[in-house]
Parts: C-alpha cells; structure tokens; sequence
C-alpha cells in the first residue's frame, strides 16, 4: 500500500508538469494580451509594457523561466491585478469557495444518502419513485435558473436572506443549497443503484443466511459496498466544487475561486491562469488518489500491491 | 470598455427573474427597499474587480470613479458637466495660444499620511506616468506634453558638439519660436527653442531610420544620441506652488484631460520607498476626499472620509463601499433589497428597461460621451470603394436601430449629439453652408444628415459596380462577394440583436446578407486591431475627455485607432489646423468641416449614441447622470428627509440643488470667470 502511494504521488510531478506546459501553449495560441483593450495601444506604450512583464524575451526563455519559478512553487504575479501575487490570490479566495463547496457538498451527500438508501431499500415504493423524480428534477434545473428563483422566493417573498454577496452566515445559505441540489440529486441516484446491487450480491445472501438482522446487514456490509460509486463520484466532485463554481459565486456575488478563474482567462492573465489550472489538476490527483485508497478500506476485494 | 461585456449567463438569468426583480408596476412608488442608511456610508456597485489602485496604471471606467474618490490631481470633474473645476490647483493661467499652462496648487494639500503636497509631486506624478518603466497604458492621453511622448517611447536626442539637431532640418515643421509663459527657466528656454530631433532608441530600428534618410546619415556622423530624460519634459515647478506644463501645440482640450486619472497625483515618498508594492494597503498612501479602510478583493473596497483632505469640511459621506458585481441580475437584485444606493452605468437590460422606465425618481438616462458604430475596414476590397461604403452606411436606418435598443440615441456621424451643444450648433452652421453650396433644399439636407437613404444606397452600389434588381417584393444583388465579407463583433447578446437588426435592414435596402461573426473579447480586439476583419466589426468608443476631439482623433493619423486603416493627410491637416485655432467657436467650426469630411469618406456605419442606464436611490443628492458617469464623490450626500429626496429624476440635470450649487460656487470662486471660460471651452 504505501509503495502504491508513492508511485501514485511521483506520477503527479510530470503530470502536472505536462498539465501547465499544454496550458500555457494554449494561452499563447490564443488571440489578444492581458493588456488589449477597446482603445488600441500605441506601439511605444505596448512596447513598454511588452519589456516590463518580459514578453519581449523569445518564446523558450520565456517559457524556461516559468518553468523555473513554477518549480520553486512561485507561479509569479498577476499581470492583471499588479502587485499580487498569484500564490496570495488562490490562497485568498479558496476559502470562500471551499466554505460554499464543502458545506453544499455535505448537505448533498446528507440529503443524496438518506434518499437513495431509503429508495434502494423500498425499491417500486412511491417514496422511490417521488425521490428520484425529484432528482431528476434536480439533475435537470440548472443552478442559474434554481438561484435567481430561491432568491425571488427567499429574499423577495419571505425576506429570509439576502439576495447576494458574502458576510453574514444566513447569507450561504442559498449559495450552499444551489450548489447542493445538483449533487443530492446525482449522489441519491448513484447511492441507488449502487445499494440496489450490492443488496443482490452473494456476501449479502451470506450474512443474511448466517443470521444477522437486516440493521446489522445493512450498516455493517451492504453500505459500504453500496457507497463505491459514490466514493469514485466525490474525488472530482470535490476537488471541483473547492476550486469554486463559477455560476453561484456570479450570482451569488461570492469572491470565490472560479469566478476568478474565469475572469483570469477572459483577460489573459498568464500567471494566474497556470496557478489556478495547476493547482485544480493538483487537487484532482490528490483527490483522485484518495478516492482509490479508500477503496481498500471500503471493499475488502479491493488491495493494491 | 470591459463593462460592454456581458456574461453568458446575464440573458438567461434575466428570464429567470425578470418576474421577481421588477416589482409589480404601480404597486410601489419605489423599486424595493427605500430607507436611507444611518451610517452616512454610501454602498455603490462600480463593475469589474478594479485593476490597480495605481492610477496611472488602471486605464478603465470602473476604476475611474474608485480613484477618484482615492486621489486628486490638478482639476476635477464637474459634477454635471464634467467641465474641469478647480482641484489641488485653486486656479491657473494659460498661455494666448493654449500651448502653456501655470497652475497655482494650494498650500495645504496634504497626503493621507499627513505629508503636504507641493508642486514637486505633480512633476514627479507626470514624469512617472511618462516613463517607460511604469508601463502605462494611458500614457498617451498626455503626449501633447512637450518631448514626452519621445521620453516614453525611449527615444533620443542627436547632439552634436554643443547643439542638438532639429526636426524642422529633417522634414519637421517650421514653428515660429514663442516667448514663455511665466518666468523663464533654463527648461523653458530649450522648450521654446526649435524643436530637436528624437530618433528611436532602439539601435537596429534608428540605423535603419538613417539608412533611409542619407541627409540625416551624413548630419549623425560623429553625433552622440542622447536618451530624452524625465527631466527634459514640458513639467516644471516654478516655486513650492506653481507647476508650469508646456505642449508641444495648441490644444484648447488639454485642460480638460488633466482630471484623467493618468494626471492624479502618485506619492512620491511611497513609491519610491516600495516600487510597485506601494498600492498594497499596508503601504499606499493617497491624496483623494476618502482613503482605503478595508481592501477586500473581489468582494468589496471600502473608504473613509480622510481627515487630511484639504477641503474634508466639504465632503459630506463619512465613507463609500465599493462593491466589484458584474451580473447584472445581481446588481439589480441588491438594488431592490436596499443593501446598495447606486450602480454603475450601462447595468439595466434592454429587457428590463420597460419595467424600470416607470421608476422615474430613480432611473438615470441620459446620453453619454460614447458611441456605437460598425467600423469598416477600407484597406481590404471590395470596401476600399468609397461608394461601396457609402452604400452601405446609408441603407441603415439609425433612429430605428436606436428605437429597437430603447435607451440609446440614434447617432448621424462621429461625435454624439447632444453632449456638447456648442459643436452642434457649429456642425448646423457648417451644414448649412454645404447645403447652400450643394444647391439642395433643406429638407434634402435634412435627410442626409440623418445618413439613411436606402434608393441612393442602392444607386451607389449599382454604380460600384454591383447592381441591385428588384426581386419580389424586396431587392437582390447576386453579384456581390458577400461571401467574403462578415459583421464581426464580440460575443454578447445585446452585440448580436443589433448586429441582426443592422443584417436585415441590410437585407431589406440593399438585397445583401451578410454573415454574421462573433467572437470572444479580446480575440475580436486582435482581429480588430490587426485590420483583418473584412467589412464592418462593431467599434464602441467612449471619450476622454469632453472635447468633439475625443472622437474626430479616433480617426486621425497613421494606425489610428478607429481600426479602419484611414490615414487621410487632408482630414489629419483639417484637425491639426482646428487645434491650432484659439477662437473656440471657429474651432469648432473647423472641427465641424473636419467632420462633414469624414462622413463623406464612410468609414464607419454609425449607430448609437451610448445612454447612461444606471439606477440611484432618491435619497442619495448630488449624484449625476453626466457624459460619463464620473462621480465627483466629495458632493454626494445622503438625505434623510423624504420631502428634499430627488424626484423626477429626468430633469435632475437642470434642477438645482442649493448644497451642491453652493459647493459648486466656493469651489469655483479661486478661479475668475474669464479663465473659466477660455478652460471650458
């Protein structure tokens, strides 16, 4: 087990490596600077700015000095957002996003386990046929048609909360819900089909053959079981939800990470595109890694060598 | 420029809340919560997360109106008008020719930090702004500065023994010398001597500049080429509180552009202290009515009043919270639940504006310094045809594009209407004289200005050779390329219904559909900028400052950047001889010849005149739908009392508000009428 760790986490260096490279070859393919704007520059103002941020160098130097510094952990400074870096900025913003991502993520898998459970386990019920319509429903509203509509019936009809912007704690709750419904929704289904075909399984028959109550069958074996799919779901699920979402925090007016990300491409921030794409592909291996561990410690069939 | 972008998402949310954003039309007097916030804090929604709080390094409108709450710099904006009124300079003086300006700063300026500002910091600010290291994208909003746009673009001066070569030797112009403005100094005498020499800086691009010139290659032999200095520029302090800026020629708009951002004061004992980190909010230090309290990116930039402010008696918000929102759905949202007073311009949908028209004491429209129009690319065939282009810029009805936009008006030629009604009464005067010599009747006229004459349209396009037959009920032209040509633009709904309204009347006069290309933003700016567009790609401008100038330039000289490829010498003559017209009125006149010029070469298809579109509470006063939707912030106050709120806000502009009138007065009153006068014009 540790031996695969390892491996595991030596592959992401190149990957990564790999990740940035494809990355930044993509941004200088295409059009348009950081700098461009309605108004055409001068060519000595370009020029100046050209030779400050360095792009006058040629193309591999200045890619071996991105390389270099990415190397040490530095992805440099915003080009846009001058005087910050791009460290600081990732490290500023995650927390709003990971805030809204955990907390929606939890109340989905609390939401999502609980339905699809009860469905698996009353399987034809109305209650499983009522539940997952209602995912359905979920998996098909898309969240910028459910946020504006919460905000007109919580901030507008009842006055519960505020329509937008982060500070006081009732203010998450809507962003937290949007960013919860499309989840609950996939995880209920996958919880499912997942508990719907681990109850048919062999090791299922045994232990209810050897005598154990339906509780003990259920907790002790089919659950675990049941929950891979779910599991396999979380790692990227996660890993995206923490590097934030770019619709909520729009309408939500969240100073999260991928409202950030978005912008950062739409005004060809360089630096924080590759800190910000670096640091999402980071997450998903890690994530990822996680995921197939716990694979071991949920289904006993499952070892690594 | 970055607010005509829309998200993806804006139209669909917009149908989503159309119904709860709005409230039901005549149930309230006001659109959601109305209760003036207690704190005397103003909570304004400015757009896009600001760039930098440098601000000779932010170059846009959302920016604008934050740094000018954080900083001052000579002249302000005028509330209403956005005429230059007196700012840390309490008056000045300019030169009969308009090429020379002496400023009187006051002498208790004083820093955010206490420091006292002097005429010193407006040289340092300046000299910085031009310097090649700090980049500046706006840098050239102040080249009419003397030999500033040669210290910016790195460029040098070629001296020979004691002299240094001059322009006029070299294809230059010949200038008369002027005698200085003020007393002089060893700077003003080289100022006011004959123009020198700048060739490039960088070696390879200057040999070849000499190579080409074999008089200026034997003048270089044995010369030394001498980097223009910081100190060589048209920027001098006369004593501890008199500041002397030297053009290199007359330009009567100059006073104006000095409330740009680009000329607000930077301080000197900070940047110098810690480079570019001097914005972070540990170090900056400002000289504005307000200072930084909390700095929260992306979320919220928070100011006070500051203390050391010179006129703080004056300035009447205890503080503004900045709020960087793009959605437009949210910023409306925050609007009705009363957390914000203001947005910025441009925010209301063209599908909500019905819904919000009602709110009269509320909602701002009023015409801006800004345009819409198709530029036309005239380097690349078929439209390198003036005919062709004329064609196709008259078979555009503009009042009903402008109808079908709602809150825009229809723009006949260059410079909107309406915004400088001086001009608009030189571009009638003028007319009338083309009229009279065309031999047309006046309502002839009348119709051709409006630009929209869809039978001529055709005659031209026939006589360019491609002619139009009738074709049922409407028209064909099976002969032209219309394969080659497309309307580019970038990707936005509100970009693509006009562009589909402009495609059909196309259609309908002229029997032509052209296809249609979107793109994302900054890879149509390329495309744009690059002229590799064929046929028209949309061009909104906004302007400078308030001059016609602002947008006559656009199209002036070699890569200008109006991004149709015009280098016309006569136009370019025509505006260089208005600029050096020291009558205002005759200015303008040539401004308006200048101007008839251009529209007879078709170059762009006018649209729009850009409308403000905004939203304020009624209880916030002394807040005004100007041009450009520039907020002198320091009178803007909060009124408690429902009975003095702002009410039929469409005539907010000729209503008079005692409080700011009379802060108007005081302000003005350092600065007698008749230089007030020669500066507004």
């Amino acid at each position: 087990m540790p031996y695969f760790i390892l491996r595991r986490l030596l592959v992401i260096i190149p990957m990564a490596l790999i990740v940035v490279t494809i990355t930044w070859g993509l941004i200088r393919l295409a059009p348009g600077n950081f700098y461009s704007g309605e108004k055409k520059l001068s060519p000595a103002v370009e020029a100046n700015i050209r030779a400050k941020y360095g792009l006058d160098k040629p193309w591999y130097t200045q890619y071996a000095i991105m390389i270099k510094n990415i190397a040490t952990g530095d992805f440099g400074t915003s080009l846009k957002y001058e005087g910050q870096s791009v460290n600081e900025i990732i490290l500023r913003h995650l927390p709003y996003s990971a805030t809204i991502g955990v907390l929606g993520y939890l109340l989905a898998l609390a939401i999502g386990l609980t339905a699809g459970i009860t469905a698996a386990l009353k399987q034809n019920s109305s209650f499983d046929y009522g539940s997952m319509s209602l995912a359905m429903l979920g998996l098909s509203v898309p969240n910028f048609v459910l946020g504006p509509l919460l905000v007109l019936v919580f901030s507008f009809w009842l006055y519960w909360f505020p329509p937008a912007r982060w500070g006081s704690p009732s203010a998450i709750v809507m962003p937290v819900v949007t960013l919860a419904a499309i989840y609950a929704a996939y995880i209920a289904r996958l919880t499912r089909a997942g508990m719907l075909e681990v109850m048919r399984s062999d090791y299922i028959r045994t232990a209810r053959a050897k005598g154990l109550d339906e509780r003990t069958v259920l907790l002790r074996h089919a659950i675990r079981g049941g929950l891979i799919p779910v599991i396999s779901f979380t790692g990227p699920a996660l890993a995206a939800l923490l590097a934030g979402t770019v619709v909520v925090e729009r309408v939500f007016a969240i100073p999260g990470l991928g409202n950030i990300f978005i912008q950062s491409v739409l005004n060809r921030d360089e630096p924080l595109i590759l800190g910000i794409v670096a640091f999402i592909s980071l997450l998903i291996m890690v994530f990822n890694l996680v995921v197939d561990v716990s694979y071991g410690f949920l289904d006993p069939r499952i070892r690594y060598e | 420029m970055r607010e005509h972008r829309r998200q993806f998402l804006t139209a669909v949310m917009g149908l989503a809340l159309i119904s709860g954003a709005c409230a039901p039309k005549g149930s309230d007097k006001y659109f959601g919560k109305t209760v003036p916030p207690k704190d005397n804090v103003l909570h304004y929604i400015s757009g896009s997360e600001p760039e930098s709080l440098d601000p000779q390094i932010s170059d846009g409108q959302p920016e604008a109106r934050i740094l000018m709450a954080l900083y001052e710099g000579l002249v302000e904006y005028g509330p209403k008008d956005q005429q230059p009124i007196p700012a840390l300079a309490k008056n000045w003086e300019i030169s009969p020719k308009v090429d020379e300006f002496i400023f009187h700063i006051r002498d208790n300026g004083k820093w955010s930090d206490g420091t006292p500002i002097t005429a010193d910091d407006f040289v340092y600010s300046m000299r910085r702004g031009f310097d090649p290291d700090t980049a500046s994208r706006t840098a050239s909003l102040g080249t009419g500065i003397k030999y500033s746009e040669a210290f910016n673009g790195g460029q040098v001066f070629v001296k020979k023994g004691e002299t240094y070569l001059l322009d006029k030797d070299f294809g230059g112009e010949t200038k008369p010398p002027e005698p200085t403005f003020g007393p002089e100094t060893a700077l003003s005498r080289v100022l006011h001597s004959a123009d020198r020499l700048t060739l490039d800086g960088d070696e390879k691009k200057r040999q070849k500049q000499i190579d080409g010139d074999p008089k200026l290659k034997a003048a270089v032999v044995g010369a030394e080429f001498v980097p223009v200095k910081a100190e060589d520029i048209g920027v001098e302090a006369l004593d501890r509180y008199t500041l002397r800026i030297t053009l290199r020629q007359s330009a009567p708009y100059f006073l104006g552009l000095l409330a740009h951002q680009f000329f607000r004061l930077v301080p000197k004992h900070v940047v110098s202290q810690f480079g570019r980190a001097w914005i972070r909010p540990e170090h900056i230090v400002t000289c504005g009515p307000f200072r930084i309290k909390t700095e929260r990116p992306y979320d919220a930039l928070i100011v006070e009043k500051d203390p050391n402010y010179w006129d703080a008696a004056n300035v009447h918000l205890n503080g503004i919270e900045f709020y960087p929102i793009e959605e437009n759905a949210t910023q409306l949202n925050l609007y009705k639940a009363g957390s914000i007073e203001a947005f910025l311009n441009h925010t209301v949908l063209s599908s909500w504006v019905d819904e919000i028209k009602p709110y009269k004491d509320e909602y701002l429209n009023f015409p801006e310094n800004a345009t819409a129009s198709y530029a036309i690319n005239m380097t690349k065939p078929p439209f390198d045809n003036p005919k062709l282009r004329q064609a196709f810029v008259l078979a555009v009805d503009k009042d009903a594009v402008s109808d079908f936009r709602k809150v825009t008006k229809p723009l006949f030629g260059v410079t909107p209407t309406g915004t400088y009604p001086d001009f608009d009464a030189a571009m009638k005067k003028v007319g009338e004289e083309l009229r009279q010599k065309s031999g047309q009747t006046p309502e002839q006229w009348a119709k051709q200005t409006k630009l929209f004459d869809p039978e001529r349209a055709r005659k031209l396009l026939s006589e360019a050779g491609y002619p139009v037959q009738q074709q049922g009920d409407g028209w064909a032209c099976p002969t032209f390329p219309v394969e080659n040509i497309s309307l580019t633009f970038n990707t936005n709904e509100n970009n693509k219904a006009i562009a589909e309204f402009v495609q059909a009347q196309w259609r309908r006069n002229l029997g032509i559909t052209v296809p249609l290309r979107t793109m994302e933003f900054k890879t149509f700016l390329a495309e744009r900028h690059t002229k590799q567009y064929v046929g028209f790609a949309q061009l909104l401008w906004s302007g400078d400052y308030m001059d016609p100038y602002t947008f006559l330039s656009l199209h002036y000289g070699k890569e200008s950047a109006g991004d149709t490829g015009i280098d016309d010498p006569k136009f370019n003559a025509m505006l260089d001889e208005a600029n050096a017209e020291l009558d205002p009125q005759i200015r303008y006149e040539k401004l308006a010849r200048a101007e008839y010029y251009l529209l007879d070469q078709a170059i762009v298809v006018p649209l729009t005149i850009n409308a403000t579109n905004w939203m304020k509470k009624p209880y916030v006063k002394g807040m005004y739908p100007n041009p450009g939707t520039l907020l002198p912030w320091k009178f803007v106050y909060i009124e408690q009392d429902p009975a003095k709120w702002d009410h039929d806000v469409d005539n907010i502009m000729v209503q008079s508000d005692p409080m700011v009138d009379e802060q108007l007065r005081t302000l003005t009153s350092t600065q007698t009428d008749k230089q007030l006068v020669a500066s507004s014009k």
